[in-house]
């Protein structure tokens, strides 16, 4: 039942044997002369949409940089200032001597890194055997992996730090992990996208006697490279910015995680100074866009290859 | 399966024993044993008028977040699909706000935000118009934090949908091309129906994590202006439990939230069912 | 498929048994024993005031005189809501801390249900000398007798004018508006009109409008409660809040949400803030400014912040050695040092003898307005906002709706509705 569909069956002669597409054939010859022109045309509305796509996310983001190098009383100008007067680099010096910034980063690479590991093993072993491999209650389990999509982390985190604390898991690297590995999303994502896999080739695939894994890692992997790499930089996206289940665990900079170490720089009573609060996001967010584009790379380079054996 | 034992382990464990604390009066802070008090958690959610300005405010911000994010994210990976100069930066702009902790944004759209300093009281002040109180009326605050959430999550929807679409079946593209079908006509008979899947995808979790959205709210307007006018129901949720200490009450806020989203999203594959 | 079925098998036990393992959890029930620690004081501060510097200079110097007892500072949040947050999780689920920062919403519900330990006795088995505390801070957290946590990061609300835009009024520059009537005939409209500015900016519910604005409401005669007994509904209480609402109607004062910011780019004449902006305005204002009492008849306002307070689930070796750090953190030297570097109130009220802190009252006359006030204009907050679950919370979106315009009366009988709920249901029957 649930969450299953196939690979959409459109082929191309459907589509166009429908009784509205003979209606318009008549206007294709009078087109085809335009085409140069209407290419064109389309090239212009395509550097618009990209000229406005980028103003509207930029120019917020544009904002943040810059305020990271405003010092308090600019951040706070009426009329905007739209360039640090005076320029305030030591914002970033300050974050840097006054959080232990490269301990922190150290836990957040740790953290990160092991549970992409872990979620994108689990999250490609599970899709597998969920998008091919039929027994019985596999649907069920399925809709219960999916079904932990819909539990608010609000309402898990006191009964599985009971549960941590029980098992002495408190501040530590495991405590952190383990209760975040259990991989949903992923299993979601990766089973959609074997399932949109052309059939022939795991029959193909079977027929020359390779097996399970053999098939996992010679025919289905290649194929999916951009979906997986999707699947990687979201994990480690939200990977990488977990708060409150690390907040609760952790006590000290031992283990501690990026995020927790910069509300240090957060004021509760009284005026904080945003310069350094944003210094401090931009080199949290910079590893993450550094890694958004190698994998962009690979995404691409993945579709290729793909395309290649596919 | 070591990834089930995990999720039932560090989910569905504590679903259970949240359903189980639903039916308390239990002070989170409290040493003395909780009291048992049946449904009364449920009734007194169902009979307090505020409740259901909650689950109002809760369905507008969900809808506009979840068609915002993925008709502009589809728009997005389409043109960045073609090949335009530059696209690989535009590529990396757009995903940038998603990387970005939500907290952080919510402190940092303060400078867009603000009617006394940010950028778009500047930016409409220079055309001569007055910047809406987005912190002080509850529409604009609703629609500040539901933007705010758009413009941050715009990032997957558009990744998921352009890794969609470069893994699509060139040939039937080519096919369209060669009978020089329009390009709004091919996009609806084409590419559309190929990207279903994706869509159905993105259709659910964006879904899921919108009903989930905390820091946005928490940093931007911490559920006000007027005490409850952007506060959604985890956000309730997380008040009662965590602020007003009745773990109880919040435990079956939570329980109305997960069985409201475990209906939809059956009707939704049904529906998704239903279609193929 | 046979293995898949075994493991389907597998999981639902060991589901089953984890279940077990944390089948008291959620209930508080591992609270109650007495916890042994790691021999290493847990002090879980949110670092009020961006201390954490200076807090970790002071653990450093209280780890030399005491290196038996030694003692670590843990980052406990954000703010005071967080650091909550996480004591609740500890109370739940074990390994609780030595010392936490309780701000003035929170430590009551920790006294009320036990969480936190009541300190007198600690006192004298540990012959603790308390009588030189700032008596009004002291009593703040004295409940039924008993006192449950000691002053730490205090403050008080202060008025902050620009020197220049007083002068511009003609207004005097030595002092504020005496009453909330001298403000709303004299020096509101006289600002207005020199300057086009509001008079006076304040936050909203959101961020505190209820602690700003309590003194005012007792100026009038009103009050959020006396005691349990719920006040909203009494005339005075409604005459108050219709104040408010024509105040800011007529445009002298205005309610934005970050209220010493708006200040600070001069959009306002006036400011009613917290002492802790202090030091971050001095930096940022547009120019001079002074600070003044709140108006009366006195006492025109309250104090605010946060205390320190011990777990009551810890062994009592463990309590012995709190209450003598906590002694330490607030001592005379030490409450000096804190001040001086965060813009908060000294709560010893001997600290003002000490040479060193007598020079630096006069030369910043700012912060001396607080210390000043604290003796002879501020009464202990109302037991609707602080002792009340939610109720400071309830009580800012009442005013965010009279602000916004809407009808007094039936506001303030809707908040007073909901709140006696609370209290019929969660404090009557644990008094």
């Amino acid at each position: 039942m649930a969450f299953d569909y196939q690979v959409p069956a459109v082929p191309a002669e459907n589509g166009l044997s429908e009784p509205t597409q003979q209606a318009k054939e008549a206007e294709v010859p009078q087109r085809s002369g335009t085409a140069p022109a209407e290419n064109r045309r389309s090239k212009i509305w395509g550097y618009l949409g990209l000229a406005l796509a980028t103003l509207i996310v930029a120019l917020p983001l544009y904002f943040v940089l810059m305020t990271s190098f405003k010092t308090h009383g600019d951040i706070y100008s009426n009329p905007v200032s739209w360039i640090p007067s005076p320029f305030a680099p030591e914002n970033y010096s300050y974050v840097w001597n006054t959080l232990n910034f490269d301990r922190y980063f150290l836990n957040s690479v740790i953290i990160t890194v092991s549970l992409v590991i872990i979620e994108v093993s689990f999250g490609v072993l599970s899709a597998y055997a969920f998008a091919f491999i039929r027994f019985p209650g596999s649907s069920l389990l399925f809709f219960l992996v999916i079904g932990t999509l819909m539990v608010p982390n609000e309402i898990t985190i006191i009964s599985n730090y009971a549960l941590v604390a029980q098992l002495g898991w408190r501040n530590t690297f495991t405590g952190i992990i383990v209760p975040l590995a259990g991989v949903a999303f992923g299993t979601f994502l990766m089973r959609n996208h074997f399932r949109s896999l052309p059939k022939e080739i795991f029959e193909a695939a079977t027929m020359d006697g390779a097996g399970f894994f053999r098939t996992l890692f010679k025919v289905v992997l290649p194929m999916s490279w951009p979906t997986l790499m999707a699947f990687v930089l979201i994990t480690a996206v939200t990977e990488w910015n977990q708060y409150l289940w690390p907040f609760l665990v952790s006590d000290t900079e031992k283990v501690a995680p990026l995020q927790i170490g910069l509300t240090q720089l957060q004021d509760v009573e009284g005026l904080t100074n945003w310069g350094p609060v944003m210094a401090g996001t931009i080199l949290t967010t910079i590893p993450m866009i550094v890694l958004f584009l190698l994998l962009q790379k690979s995404m691409i380079k993945g579709l290729t290859a793909g395309a290649v054996k596919g | 399966m070591p990834n089930v034992v995990l999720l039932i382990v560090f989910t569905y464990r504590p679903l259970i024993d949240n359903i189980r604390l639903s039916f308390y009066n239990w002070n989170i802070s409290s040493t003395r044993p909780a009291t048992f008090v049946g449904l009364q958690n449920y009734i007194e959610w169902a009979s307090n008028p505020v409740s259901w300005q909650i689950v109002w405010q809760t369905i507008i911000f969900t809808v506009v977040a979840v068609f915002g994010s993925m008709v502009i994210g589809l728009a997005l990976a389409l043109l960045l699909d073609r090949k335009l100069k530059g696209r690989n930066f535009v590529r990396s702009l757009i995903f940038a706000p998603y990387v970005i902790s939500g907290a952080a944004i919510g402190v940092a759209f303060q400078f867009v935000f603000d009617p006394g300093y940010g950028l778009i009281q500047d930016l409409l002040g220079r055309v001569g118009m007055d910047s809406p109180d987005f912190y002080s009326s509850p529409g604009w605050a609703l629609f500040m934090v539901t933007a705010t959430y758009v413009w941050k999550n715009l990032g997957y929807t558009f990744v998921i949908y352009l890794a969609a679409l470069q893994g699509l079946r060139k040939d039937l593209d080519e096919a369209a091309e060669i009978d020089r079908t329009p390009r709004a006509r091919k996009f609806f008979r084409v590419t559309l129906p190929q990207l279903r899947p994706t869509t159905f995808f993105l259709s659910i979790t964006v879904l899921l994590n919108s009903l989930q959205v905390f820091d946005i709210i928490n940093v931007m307007t911490a559920g006000g202006p007027l005490g409850t006018s952007t506060t959604t129901l985890v956000f309730q949720v997380y008040q009662e439990t965590f602020v007003n200490s009745r773990a109880g009450y919040g435990a079956a806020v939570a329980t109305i939230m997960f069985l409201a989203v475990l209906v939809i999203t059956v009707v939704q594959v049904r529906m998704q069912d239903k279609e193929n | 498929m046979i293995i898949s079925r075994r493991s389907v098998f597998t999981l639902a036990g060991l589901g089953i048994a984890t279940a077990g393992l944390s089948a008291c959890a959620g209930t508080g029930g591992s609270a109650s024993q007495q916890q042994e620690g790691s021999g290493t004081l847990q002090f879980w501060s949110n670092h009020p005031g961006s201390s954490r510097d200076l807090e970790q200079k002071l653990i450093d110097a209280w780890n030399e005189a005491n290196p038996d007892t030694p003692a670590e500072l843990i980052d406990g949040g954000a703010d005071y809501e967080e650091l909550g947050q996480k004591f609740n999780a500890a109370l739940a689920g074990g390994d609780l801390p030595d010392v936490i920062v309780a701000s003035d919403v929170t430590w009551f519900n920790f006294a009320f249900t036990e969480a936190t330990t009541p300190l007198d006795d600690l006192w004298a088995e540990n012959d603790i000398d308390t009588s030189t505390y700032v008596e009004t801070l002291l009593e703040d957290y004295n409940f039924e007798g008993k006192h449950y946590g000691v002053p730490y990061s205090r403050s008080t609300p202060l008025m902050y004018w620009y020197t220049a835009d007083l002068e511009k009024a003609c207004l005097p520059t030595d002092r504020g508006p005496q009453t909330w009537q001298e403000f709303a005939e004299e020096w509101g409209p006289k600002l207005k009109e020199a300057t086009g500015k509001p008079a006076l900016v304040v936050a909203d519910g959101s961020n505190y409008l209820d602690w700003y604005f309590q003194g005012a409401f007792w100026t009038f005669g009103g009050a959020y409660s006396d005691e349990w007994d719920l006040k909203f509904t009494d005339p005075k209480t409604v005459e108050a809040g219709k104040f408010l609402q024509k105040m800011v109607q007529d445009g002298l004062v205005s309610v934005v949400k970050d209220s010493a910011n708006d200040f600070g780019i001069g959009n306002a004449s006036g400011l009613l803030e917290s002492t802790g902006s202090l030091g971050g305005l001095k930096e940022s204002a547009q120019g001079d400014f002074i600070t003044t009492y709140l108006p009366g008849p006195k006492p025109g306002t309250t104090t605010g912040g946060a205390g320190l307070a011990i777990p009551a689930g810890i062994s009592d070796e463990r309590k012995a050695v709190a209450v003598k750090f906590i002694d330490f953190m607030t001592n005379t030297e030490n409450t000096i040092t804190f001040t001086q570097e965060t813009g908060y109130m000294p709560v010893r009220s001997d600290a003002a003898d000490v040479p060193e802190q007598a020079k630096y009252m006069e030369e910043n006359p700012n912060a001396e307005t607080a210390i000043r006030q604290l003796e002879e204009n501020t009464k202990p907050q109302d037991f609707a906002r602080v002792f009340v679950n939610g109720g400071g919370q309830a009580i800012g979106g009442a005013l965010d709706k009279i602000v916004a315009g809407q009808d007094v009366e039936e506001v303030f009988s809707a908040l007073q509705d909901e709140l006696q709920a609370t209290i019929d249901r969660d404090i009557k029957p644990n008094l």
